[in-house]
């Protein structure tokens, strides 16, 4: 099992197969792109070549930017996003469980959630200033609401989607309300909820550049957007890797969390 | 319809549009299709071209007015050859230069002078820059206004440390200012303005700034392949802009009201932004004090502040020392602003 996408191993590539392609492709794309900046094919200013952006970083690691450490802008937009995300997560799957267990929550909030959850986030950036001020509430609030809402519509599908023929054979046993909570609903709905967290980290992460595009100083969205501005392309390529690659440890970090707790996920009988 | 006349028809649609296309090609040489100027939406001298057309009607070629938002996007534009010639900061410019963008300063039409100010709120005790430590002060990111700021913190030995700086844009400023979030804002009309009418009063002028020996201006600037294709046609760009800006001068609050209507803002707005710069003339410009005449270029005015803005921009974090040119003088080129004053 990859971590990434669910694929099964399927006959054909083994694992040190697969990972040796992997590779390759990786080493074909970043060959063609450093050849595109050394033989001048693309103007390194639009594109900056790897050792460019390879240079950039040993510079910035040095003398950080904008008078920041680069260690300082990975730390308060990873802990801005954790501290978001964890309280997406805590209020996300009981509200959300809550709508699947029960009709009149569900159909209290489902306008609500519904409404809420497709619209773009960026359109909320002139609000949070007016809500939230200049200082963390407006981009903890960004980052917040974006997950959230897809922790709950998630964790609500996964709740209605518990077999309910298991939910009666329950009963019938004699499981009280708690019991079939605990021991049918939760045991089921927990492999799908935790999919859903990790496809609501990704959207919460994006939403990262949003939330630091409000009066931020620091943090690695802030970073990008303000290399933008002085075009410098090769920090906003370091930007966009480092995003990326912290994007891919989250979702590691999951995946190895789901591993333990939840060991049954996709052994359904 | 069979498909063999099918292909026919396709066909004869294609050579056609090929033939066109060709007299395009053949017609480009003298005229381009149309011209794009980049422009920032506020009330500007130029303005009064565009609305009597006489930039198209002295190219010959409609104008095809490109907004942005910050000078940053201008940069964007020019990298991507979406625009021509353009009318912005002189620190977006500065940045654009130093990054090897292919872009020219022909001319510098507005030294800010009252235009943008730092107002500071009465309630805090904010009476001069030097009671803006232990404040909170916005400004909005990669502008004139913020090299402003920064200078002013500068030549006034304030401790930045001390203040708190944010960035913000206007619209988002005034919304933190009503919140009280912020105490004082370095930013252009009509933003001041309405800082001012909400217990806020003006305690800096980047006018002031001339007098350490720092200029900070808006630059015409164009896309160098544009330029050396079309030399006659940037030349005839300086003159009408010229003859806007005498137009203005005879009667600024005439100008001041077209402006404003065209803009659909308040007279007043428009009038106190464009009270608040000075315009030198096209002969001016060629002084040694701002572009130089080609010979004292390296040693002019606006060389001079380009390199400071470039090293300030160094220092602050924002530009690489290694990207910084020894001397902004051959991104400058006089040579359209001579021909556009020899009559």
């Amino acid at each position: 099992m990859s971590n990434s996408v669910n694929t099964r191993s399927q006959p054909g590539l083994s694992t040190t197969q697969r990972v040796a392609v992997s590779t390759g492709a990786v080493a074909l794309v970043l060959g063609v792109w450093q050849l595109s900046g050394t033989l001048k094919w693309i103007d390194p200013l639009l594109l900056p070549p790897p050792t460019e952006i390879f240079q950039t970083t040993v510079d910035i690691l040095a003398d950080g930017y904008r008078q920041v450490s680069l260690w300082q802008h990975i730390w308060v937009s990873v802990l801005r996003a954790t501290v978001a995300f964890a309280a997406a997560i805590a209020t996300g799957i009981p509200l959300g469980l809550a709508m699947g267990l029960s009709q009149p929550v569900s159909a209290v909030l489902e306008p609500f959630v519904q409404f809420l959850r497709p619209l773009p986030k960026i359109a909320l950036i002139p609000l949070t200033v007016v809500w939230f001020g200049i200082d963390e509430g407006s981009k903890f609030f960004l980052i917040y609401i974006s997950c959230f809402l897809s922790v709950v519509v998630s964790a609500a599908a996964a709740a209605v989607g518990v077999s309910k023929n298991r939910i009666r054979a329950a009963q019938t046993l004699g499981a009280n309300r708690y019991q079939v909570f605990t021991r049918v609903v939760l045991p089921n709905a927990l492999p799908e909820i935790f999919t859903g967290v990790r496809l609501s980290i990704g959207i919460g992460w994006t939403s990262l550049i949003a939330a630091e595009m409000v009066a931020a100083n620091s943090g690695l969205g802030w970073m990008v957007i303000n290399a933008g501005t002085y075009l410098r392309t090769d920090v906003v390529m370091l930007g966009i890797l480092l995003l990326g690659g912290i994007g891919y440890l989250f979702d590691l970090a999951l995946v190895l969390l789901q591993r333990t707790f939840v060991p049954w996920a996709g052994r359904d009988a | 319809m069979t498909l063999h006349t099918l292909f026919k028809k396709l066909a004869a649609v294609a050579a056609l549009t090929l033939s066109v296309a060709n007299i395009n090609i053949a017609h480009a040489e003298d005229v381009p299709q149309e011209v794009r100027f980049a422009w920032a939406g506020g009330p500007r001298v130029w303005i009064l071209g565009k609305i009597d057309k006489s930039f198209d009607k002295s190219f010959g070629a409609p104008v095809r007015w490109i907004p942005f938002a910050t000078g940053a996007d201008v940069l964007s534009l020019f990298a991507a050859k979406e625009i021509d010639i353009a009318r912005f900061g002189s620190s977006p410019a500065v940045a654009g230069i130093a990054r090897k963008l292919p872009i020219e300063i022909i001319s510098v039409p507005e030294v800010i002078a009252t235009s943008e100010r730092l107002i500071g709120r009465k309630s805090k005790n904010i009476n001069s820059i030097k009671d803006l430590e232990g404040k909170t002060v916005a400004y909005p990111p990669n502008s004139t206004a913020q090299y402003a700021l920064e200078l002013a913190i500068k030549v006034n030995r304030l401790d930045k440390s001390k203040i708190r700086l944010v960035p913000l844009k206007p619209a988002d400023q005034v919304a933190a200012w009503k919140r009280g979030d912020i105490d004082a804002a370095y930013v252009w009309g009509p933003f001041t303005q309405q800082f001012e009418a909400d217990g806020g009063h003006e305690i800096f002028v980047t006018k002031q700034l001339q007098k350490d020996g720092f200029l900070i201006y808006n630059n015409f600037v164009v896309r160098k392949e544009f330029a050396e294709k079309y030399p006659q046609l940037v030349v005839k760009f300086l003159r009408t802009y010229q003859e806007k800006v005498d137009q203005y001068k005879k009667d600024p609050d005439g100008s001041a009201q077209l402006i404003a209507k065209h803009l659909d803002i308040p007279f007043e707005t428009a009038r106190s932004v464009l009270t608040g710069l000075e315009y030198p003339s096209n002969t001016e410009q060629l002084t040694p004090a701002y572009l130089g005449n080609g010979a004292t270029t390296p040693t002019s005015g606006i060389a001079k502040a380009a390199k400071d803005t470039a090293n300030f921009l160094v220092e602050i974090g924002d530009l690489r020392k290694s990207d910084v040119p020894e001397s902004f003088a051959p991104a400058i080129n006089t040579t359209y602003l001579k021909q556009a004053v020899s009559k």
